[in-house]
Parts: C-alpha cells; structure tokens; sequence
C-alpha cells in the first residue's frame, strides 16, 4: 500500500503501510477507481449542495438504499462523514433533561454529540459493564448508551451481550459505533452485531465509508422511524454540503465488491492472526487486541517518536500514539492490518518493528 | 518567595472524575473545573505523611477540585491549580498553622492515617473520631525525581486568595486505572458522597522522600 511523505510529497512506494484503515484493500482496486471516474464525467467534482435541497442525487439514494439492504435494517442515511454521522445523531435524538452514557474510550464525535446533546453525559469505564450499570440506574427519562465495535486505540470489542441485557433492564437505547468493525466483523462483514448475533437487539448502527470501503462519509441504519426523523433533526448531515457523487460512486462499487467477495474478510482474517501471532511470538506486547487494530505498547512516551522514526526509517508506517490522546505511559504504536499486504511484506514489516523495539528493550 | 518547607516521607495525589454540575457547586464563582472530557471534572485526593514542619510531623487529608492555574506571561507555568474544600489533619498545630497562614478549610478535628505500601501498591487508610474516612489505593509504574509548580486557589471570607507550591521528591505517575477509592460516612465525606464521584483514579501520583514548599499567599 502506498504511503505520502509529508516532506518530499512524494509517494512512497517502498514503505510498507500499517497506518492506513484501508482493512479491505478497496481504496485501490481497479474497479472501484474506473467507477470514480466514470461518475467524475458525469457529475463532475462534487454534489454542490445540501442533501435536503439539490445535492442528493440518485447515487446517494441508491448508497443509502444499499447501506440499508447490507445491513438488514429498514432504512439508512448517509452523512458527509463518521464524525458528522456521530454529532448529528446523538445531538438529533437527545435533548437536555436526557442521558446519555458512553464507554470511556468512545470516539470524540460521540463526546462532541453528547456536548451538543445538552443531555446529561456520563461515561463509563472501559468495557465493564458493572460501571455501566451504575451510570444507568436511577435516571428516570430518555436514555441512549453509546459503544464501539471495535475501539481505535486498542482493538479489542464490547462485550455485546451483557451490555444489551443492562440497557434492556434500565430502557435504554443502544447505538454502536461500528466504523472499525463493519464490513470486518460478522460472516457477511455487518459488524459485531453480526458476530456476536445482536443484530435486532441495538437501536442504531453507525458506521463510517472512510475505512473498510477506502472512502469517505458515514451512515446510520435502524427503524424507518429513526432515519425519517434524523432526515430532518440531524444539522451535521443537514447543514453539510452532500458527498461527492464521484466519492459515492466508488463507495457503491467497494460497498458491492465488499458483500460479493467473502475472501477479502477471509484474507482480512488470516494476515491479523498471522501478525497477532508473529508480534506475540517475539513478545511484542500487543495488549488485548483481538482485531485488525493492534496496539503495540510501548509505554515510553518520551522515546515513541524515537522509535517511531527508526521504524520509518527502516521502512514501515505506522502511527505513534501518545498522550493525551491515551493516558500517561500508555503511549503505543497503533498498527492496522489490511487484507491487501501480502505475507512478503507482513512478514518483513513485523521483522523490522521486532528488531527496532527489541534494540529498546520493548520485547518482553 | 517561599515561606513554608515540609519534608514528607509519602505522597498521594490521586485524580477522580466526578460530575462537573457537583464541581460547581462547590467551587467559589470566580473558579471554573477543569473537565476531562464533557460534563466530568476532576476531584484530588490527597494524603500526604509529612516528617518535618514548623509544626512537627502530621498527616493531611485533603480533598480538592482541579482548576486552571493562571498563567503568567513570564516565568514558570504551574502544573496544575486546585481548590482545596475540605481537609484534616492528625494535629490540632498542623491545622492552626496551615490555616493561619494559607486559609486551608480544615475539618476540626483529628484524624489518624496509615500508608501501607506491598507489592509496588500504597494503600492509605484514614479515620477521625473513631470512623472510617476513606481507604484508597494507588500503585506504582517507573520512579524519578521530579518537581511539580502547582497553585492553590483559597477563600478567606470573599477575599480571593491564591498560593503556588512546589511538591518535590521521587515521584511515579500513571492512568492505567488500578488504583481504587472508598468513602465511607463521614463529616469529611458527606458532601462527596451525595455526589456523582469515581471509585477508581484515572490518574495516580506517588511522591516519596520530597518536600513541599509554599510561597506567599496573594490576593487577586
């Protein structure tokens, strides 16, 4: 996969990409760049309008349609992106007087919707659901908790169970945010939902284009009822100028070769153990990632640029994370795996990050 | 310029996220709490064991809400800045002195604390007058020395006051969430418990063998 430099703006085409959310390769497939273009020709550069006036065209409602029919669900809405799908559906459905409870590590669009919300906002600590329980218990009114499919800097999932069984007891809305984990996770790639068989249980199923599809926008799926609404309550969506019908375009086509091509999750699923495996083997700490995202804790928050660089320089990209976006000497390399590297450069990216962190003692 | 040393032999400042509504209402209206993220501002715990002082050794509970240090175009920027509103300590001198001097709002009355440290875990357990105060725990990553510039924020009547310290010493710090806190019933406790407040720290410091030095109080 290529890589940018930011210095030279050049591509660079001998790194080897662990940075990019690219997890099914679709960004640069054939098929969907022709169909990029051919809708370039037709519609020329963007939507030039809102979606409520002139920017929607048949390819957003057939986009909207298509996200519905692959989710199983009666409707979906398509947004300009994740974080503008996270604000304009929280802050659409709830109101001051309302609650609204999210996991610790809930993405920030989720925060900034829950800020716009005006409702009542607590969080709960990370995955247990106990704590949740607590945030819940003695709030009479409208109640909306808010989790992750899979969270983005450590990889690991909700227990989906139990946390259905604690909002069903208290009456609280379920919404998951499943812009790491659709088209992943789940036989037919609907998500964790789909994996851990809840997919009737959660209220609302957001999900983002910019990742497994190599795109860009979000989207909600759920009840007619819950779109109709957030058709005319969402301000984000409302108020933003439509995708880009070249970007749709392609994202019909990814969203297409994403449901006919099985083997692409299957591919998907076999380089994440291969490297789980590998960094696990050579003691890579890589916390409890069970998933396409792998942390690798570093735990040095004044070297991890360092390290960062020597990895670089040796010819893989990846993202150092430090704080405050985690926790003091939580600081990490957050490695994404795509069904588009191949063993050759799966096996040499692992060989060079294992020789970079056991030079600083990072190996356990 | 500093006015006041106190050599410690254990420190504990721990960090709790409590709901920013409750925050308010305990801080003067010219404060405003720091948040973490939407709507949860933080609560500090403090314990400290001191072995020196012009009023002989002590321990001080102190529980405060973070604020935001002002900020000076030169010198120094402060760590942090608190608002301390409800401590004690073990000595009725320690109290007389602290108050006079930096208007700390002390709970009159004696408590007893231990600070058991096992297995790279502190644990600190505090009484008064026969009853439980609060057990908490904190624990350790990597130690170094370090030096911390902070602010006090106190009220003498409406007289707004303000004071910087530093806390010096070895000192490890982390948010990796296994620390834990318990209030019991308490006078020291019982605005906090009506409260919405975390039973975990999402960040524990541990200071040891340091000093804390205050400097003169001004009003503003």
């Amino acid at each position: 996969m290529t890589v940018e430099d930011t210095k030279t703006h050049e591509l660079r085409r001998d790194l080897i990409n662990f940075a990019s959310y690219n997890y099914l390769g679709l960004s640069y497939r054939p098929e969907v760049k022709e169909a990029i273009k051919e809708a370039a020709e037709i519609y020329g550069g963007g939507a030039s309008g809102s979606p409520i006036l002139s920017g929607n065209t048949a390819l957003h409602t057939r986009l909207a349609e298509e996200v519905a029919s692959f989710k199983q669900k009666e409707a979906a809405l398509v947004f300009p992106t994740g974080y503008s799908a996270n604000i304009g559906t929280i802050s659409g459905l709830m109101r001051s007087g309302d609650l609204v409870v999210a996991d610790q590590f809930a993405h920030a669009s989720i925060v900034d919707g829950m800020v716009l919300s005006k409702a009542t906002s607590r969080f709960f600590r990370h995955n247990r659901v106990d704590d949740l329980d607590r945030k819940l218990r003695g709030f009479e009114g409208k109640k909306l908790v808010v989790i992750e499919g899979v969270y983005s800097m450590d990889g690991d999932l909700p227990p989906l169970a139990d946390i259905v069984e604690v909002c069903r007891e208290h009456g609280a809305r379920l919404m998951i945010d499943e812009a790491h984990s659709a088209f992943v996770f789940g036989e037919n790639g609907r998500g964790v939902v789909e994996h851990f068989g809840f997919e009737d249980e959660v209220d609302i199923h957001l999900g983002t284009f910019s990742k497994s599809l190599g795109g860009q926008g979000g989207y909600i799926a759920g009840s007619s009822r819950l779109v109709n609404y957030l058709r005319g309550f969402s301000r984000s969506r409302f108020f933003s100028c439509a995708l880009s019908p070249v970007v749709v375009a392609g994202l019909l086509k990814a969203l297409e070769l994403a449901r006919n091509e099985p083997e692409l999750r299957r591919r998907l699923w076999r380089n994440v153990e291969f490297m789980q495996n590998r960094l696990r083997n050579a003691g890579v700490p890589v916390g409890d990632s069970t998933s396409q995202v792998i942390p690798i804790m570093v735990r040095d928050d004044a070297r991890i640029f360092q390290i960062g660089e020597e990895i670089f320089r040796e010819g893989v990209f990846i993202n150092p994370v430090k704080y405050p976006a985690v926790g003091k000497h939580k600081s990490r390399f957050r490695m994404s795996i795509s069904a588009a590297h191949t063993e050759e450069e799966l096996d040499k990216g692992a060989e060079i990050i294992i020789q970079v962190l056991e030079r600083y003692g990072i190996c356990q | 310029m500093s006015v006041d040393t106190y050599d410690f032999h254990t420190g504990v400042t721990a960090f709790f996220e409590m709901a920013t509504p409750d925050a308010r209402a305990i801080l003067p209206a010219h404060l405003e709490p720091i948040e973490v993220r939407h709507q949860r501002s933080v609560l500090a715990v403090m314990a400290f064991l001191f072995e020196k002082s012009e009023a002989g050794p002590f321990t001080e509970l102190m529980f405060s809400v973070v604020v935001p240090p002002v900020v000076r175009k030169w010198g120094k920027h402060a760590k942090g800045g608190f608002y301390p509103f409800l401590g004690a300590t073990s000595s009725e001198e320690s109290r007389r002195q602290r108050s006079e001097r930096f208007h700390f709002p002390y709970l009159d009355q004696n408590i007893d604390a231990q600070f058991i440290e096992r297995n790279g875990t502190l644990r600190v357990r505090a009484w008064g007058g026969g009853k439980p105060i609060v057990d908490m725990s904190v624990t350790q990553e990597a130690w170094e020395p370090t030096s911390h510039l902070l602010q006090g924020f106190m009220m003498n009547g409406k007289q707004r006051l303000r004071t910087t310290l530093q806390i010096s010493g070895e000192y490890t710090v982390h948010e990796n969430e296994r620390g834990s806190m318990e209030l019991f019933p308490h006078p020291l406790t019982q605005s906090l418990l009506q409260r919405e407040v975390a039973a975990y720290p999402f960040r524990e410091h541990w200071f040891k063998h340091g000093t804390e030095v205050f400097h003169s109080l001004e009003a503003f």
